[in-house]
């Protein structure tokens, strides 16, 4: 009978065990299966890998059983110790997802692989109780349980590490396969291929340049932000398998860590390789931005000599790039420069006469090598989609487009997917969306869109920006400059990651009643749905994955 | 495009059709022009029946001299439709262990099919479906162009010139044959012309003097076509041809040709065999003895006729003039040897036609891809969660 009664208790940790375990897959799933990132987010609060409630539910279960139980037949501690694991491992409210769990294969693999590590550990903690000597002591063997059952459960997100840690070798010879059948698919249908990078443009840049090259060819470009070498091979085994009408593949390259681009150049092999930007985005991985430039500059590297390098020559980093001569030939474009008063060796593209609207942008294309200029206009908004789209004109130039086609593919172009875009609610309240991974340079150019607006209330909306490592704070200080000189309300989400922005706010004195700081993006959402009138406006910058909020 | 591997141009030759041997020279002709150091060549032959097959002796016409779809080398074909192929699926029923079928990216598919099957529309429609680039008319062109009948009626309607002509089916011919024949007599005067009206060469095309032949041409013609035109007879004219090049607004004329075996109407023997190498050395006059004037008359009403019927790439019209009267007689959307002699009177070698030809392909199909064929719509989503209309209200009145 008694064992029955701790058989219970121990399925009942073992339940709640796997539940946070199943739970927590979602965060490591955020990690990119990276465990340290992972160890690292969860060790940095307290209550996420210690939880307060299980070990006060656990301490007075246990007190209780100690203190109270006189009778011998175990029903009573039985109780005591079932109420406690139910209270203890009880799962607690989620609070807001803004990132569902995916169950995807390797999910699985790692719950699977968990969850039989966690039911091993609760049989040995099982036999571990069952073979004490009771005695004439009965609450003991109770109690016994009850601590394994909770070592277990405060343990099961090292748990989960293990079984990533297990399943190194299994995901590794898969990660091999999937990669080397991309590389068989991109040999067969052998499209040209076009590497972005930067540390922010690279989506937009690469939408835009695949709408130009459609105007005339097929261009298929990687979907969304796919951008690791996972991401390339997917699209590359998913899309490009079997497309022999595929031109050119447009490939972005994202840098998490140095040798990345290296190793998605081997395998795609560019022939034609853009350089959008270098600034301080994942800077907290990099260091430096030194670090982060000889990253981007590996996607120039990697192109044969008769390659074809493209450069936004308004980033300083990016012009050193272009100084060091490889390859061969070299396209740089400007917005900043005169066309009436150029450097020596000037970038091949210059804008000028830029003009912003709210219906979008105008500015004069000028090819320096050919002596051509050509008026564009798009309903893009942002000073920074004019580099965008100088880079992808670069290559649609050289690729054959005559510069006036291009001009009249721009005119159709579209704001990739939470980059700027603009609509307008049911109520006529207009919606600026730059929820996308916002940069120090987007969100000046989304700030200035704001204020282009004459409304009466114009709302920022924002968690402040991540991953700018030494340079976060300072950064997002001056995005609270900024902001004050742009918007007239303020909605701050998380108190402690916007305090630096507060503080940019207040410095520049911003009217403090105009703010408000909230801890989630619904309760922001829920201010703006109660507040604002038609004719406002508000812009959301950059929505945080849940590791950054709770 | 500058960074592009070599462009693979796909040679469409032979096919289901009375000319089907006349289209194996131009193929040969073709793929001797084409610059080996800027194209890899894929040689595509149709035989009679309509099979497809490629492979390497089919570049050589040698290969021809006996069956060539039995020798090393050649396999079986198709050209899938599938925009995603974007070219020939080699070995399409591959079964077993080492047969394997494999997909063969085609840039250009470059047609030199005459007549039924291949000049009227038909291919054009496949390679449309395809979304391959291809080079000449496209299928309303093409199919305009070989369509005798239609073909007056839209000229007509564009001001060009053309003769009189009486057509109908072989249907009112075996019904109504009386009927038919006071027609023709109460609208034309002999001598006339007898043809069925889609086909590409001079095959079952009569001339009549008097109403007792009249009968059995229309008989041999209605073995040939659904659909036939008895048409208005020019006597003492010359024929006169004109070559065109380009797209759009764009078009270059040849200088004109006059072929000279025209005092009686070619025979079909005539017109293609004579000679070993096809109709490039039949007897012709380059440039045709016309005084500028008229020359520069012809040229313009054939850009005129091109533009009207949708033409790109390339065409030869073939004109009847007697003095100063000008009859457009038809449009050859693939006419034989790509008029490639005409050409090179101009100075431009066959070579530089090709590679003209194939930018032009090209220039077409950037042009085709400025349209979108997608708008997204809500429509399947809509009638998803509401139910086909019709269909699903019965089934609630039966099922309640």
């Amino acid at each position: 009978m008694i064992d029955l009664f701790l058989l219970i208790i121990a399925l009942i940790w073992w339940a709640g065990a796997c539940l946070r375990i199943y739970r927590q897959a979602r965060f490591y799933q955020i990690e990119e299966y990276m465990s340290l990132r992972y160890l690292r987010w969860i060790t940095s609060r307290r209550e996420r890998w210690v939880p307060g409630r299980p070990l006060i539910a656990f301490l007075i279960s246990a007190g209780i059983t100690l203190l109270l139980t006189e009778a011998s037949d175990g029903i009573f501690p039985f109780i005591v110790g079932a109420i406690g694991a139910i209270s203890a491992v009880y799962p607690p409210n989620e609070g807001e997802i803004k990132k569902q769990f995916r169950p995807t294969a390797r999910a699985r693999r790692l719950l699977t692989t968990t969850f039989i590590v966690v039911t091993l550990l609760t049989l040995a903690a099982g036999f571990l109780v069952g073979s004490i000597e009771v005695g004439g002591f009965i609450e003991l063997p109770f109690i016994l349980m009850a601590l394994l059952g909770l070592l277990i459960f405060i343990a099961s997100p090292l748990l989960l590490t293990l079984g990533n840690l297990l399943m190194v070798p299994v995901e590794g010879a898969l990660r091999a396969r999937f990669v080397a059948r991309a590389r068989r698919v991109l040999q067969e249908v052998n499209p040209v291929v076009i590497g972005i990078t930067g540390s922010y443009g690279k989506t937009s840049t690469k939408s835009y340049l695949a709408h130009i090259l459609n105007g005339r060819y097929k261009a298929y470009p990687t979907p969304k932000s796919y951008n690791t070498m996972m991401g390339v091979c997917i699209a590359i085994n998913n899309d490009l398998v079997n497309d022999y009408s595929v031109d050119y593949f447009v490939c972005e390259m994202g840098a998490y860590i140095p040798g990345e681009i290296q190793a998605i150049c081997d395998l795609t092999h560019p022939t034609i390789s853009i350089v959008v930007e270098v600034g301080p985005q994942h800077l907290e991985r990099f260091g430096t931005l030194e670090n982060i430039a000889i990253a981007k500059y590996e996607i120039i590297k990697a192109l044969p000599p008769d390659g074809v390098g493209i450069f936004n020559w308004d980033n300083p980093y990016v012009r050193e790039m272009v100084e060091r001569g490889y390859p061969a030939t070299r396209i740089a474009v400007s917005r900043q420069l005169d066309p009436q008063d150029l450097p020596p060796n000037p970038p091949r593209f210059i804008a000028s006469e830029i003009d912003e609207q709210l219906d979008g942008l105008r500015f004069t294309v000028h090819d320096i090598e050919l002596g051509q200029a050509a008026r564009f206009e798009t309903p893009l908004l942002g000073l920074h989609n004019v580099t965008n789209i100088l880079l992808a004109t670069a290559i649609g130039v050289h690729e054959g487009i005559p510069l006036n086609d291009i001009a009249r593919r721009v005119r159709t172009l579209q704001p990739a997917e939470s980059r700027l875009a603009r609509t307008t609610d049911a109520r006529g309240v207009t919606i600026l969306n730059d929820a996308y991974s916002a940069n120090p340079v987007g969100i000046v150019h989304a700030l200035r869109v704001l204020s282009m607006h004459p409304a009466k209330r114009r709302l920022l909306i924002t968690p402040g920006m991540v991953e700018l490592g030494p340079l976060e704070a300072q950064e997002n200080r001056k995005l609270g400059e900024i902001a004050a000189q742009h918007a007239t309300n303020v909605i701050l989400v998380g108190a402690a990651k916007t305090a630096p922005i507060l503080e940019g706010l207040r410095s520049a004195s911003f009217p403090a009643e105009k703010i408000q700081v909230v801890e989630t993006v619904r309760e922001g959402m829920d201010w703006y749905q109660r507040n604002l009138e038609p004719g406002d406006v508000v812009l959301f910058l950059n929505d945080l994955p849940d590791t950054y909020s709770s | 495009m500058s960074s592009k591997r070599m462009t693979t141009i796909g040679v469409i030759f032979g096919g289901r059709s009375v000319e089907h041997d006349v289209s194996i020279v131009t193929g040969q002709q073709i793929m001797r022009a084409l610059d080996p150091e800027r194209y890899e060549i894929v040689p595509i032959y149709i035989d009679r029946d309509g099979k497809w097959f490629s492979g390497a002796p089919l570049l050589d016409i040698k290969s021809f001299e006996s069956d060539v779809r039995v020798r090393e080398g050649v396999e079986e074909i198709i050209l899938s439709p599938n925009t995603n192929h974007h070219g020939i699926i080699i070995n399409p029923l591959a079964s077993g262990l080492f047969a394997k079928s494999r997909i063969k990216r085609l840039d250009v598919v470059f047609p030199a099919l005459h007549g039924t099957h291949g000049e009227d529309g038909t291919l054009q429609g496949l390679l449309e479906l395809a979304d391959i680039p291809y080079v000449g008319c496209g299928v309303l062109a093409s199919a305009l162009a070989n369509d005798k009948e239609m073909a007056k009626v839209l000229l007509r309607q564009h001001g060009i010139p053309v003769l009189d002509a009486v057509s109908f089916t072989r249907a009112e011919w075996t019904q109504s044959t009386t009927k038919v024949i006071e027609h023709i007599t109460a609208v034309l005067k002999y001598p006339v012309f007898v043809k069925p009206a889609t086909l590409g060469s001079s095959i079952g095309i009569t001339r009549v003097q008097d109403a007792d032949s009249l009968r059995l041409a229309i008989d041999i013609a209605a073995n040939f076509d659904r659909r036939i035109l008895v048409e208005q007879a020019l006597t003492d004219c010359i024929e006169i041809n004109c070559a065109l090049m380009g797209n759009a607004q764009d078009i270059t004329a040849s200088v004109l040709e006059q072929p000279i075996s025209w005092e009686q109407f070619l025979s079909f023997e005539e017109k293609y065999l004579r000679g070993s190498d096809g109709m490039k050395s039949a007897e012709r006059l380059i440039p045709a003895p016309l005084p500028p004037q008229v020359t520069a008359q012809i040229q313009e009403i054939a850009i005129r006729a091109f533009q009207a019927v949708d033409g790109r790439g390339t065409a030869r019209i073939d004109f009847l003039v007697k003095g100063d009267e000008i009859y457009l007689n038809e449009i050859n959307t693939l006419p034989g040897s790509l008029a490639f002699y005409l050409w090179q009177e101009m100075g431009m070698p066959a070579r530089e036609v090709v590679q003209k030809l194939v930018a032009l392909a090209q220039d077409a199909h950037a042009e085709k891809r400025r349209s979108s064929y997608n708008y997204k719509t809500s429509l399947v989503a809509l009638t998803a969660q509401r139910g086909l209309k019709g269909t699903k209200g019965k089934s609630r009145q039966g099922g309640d």
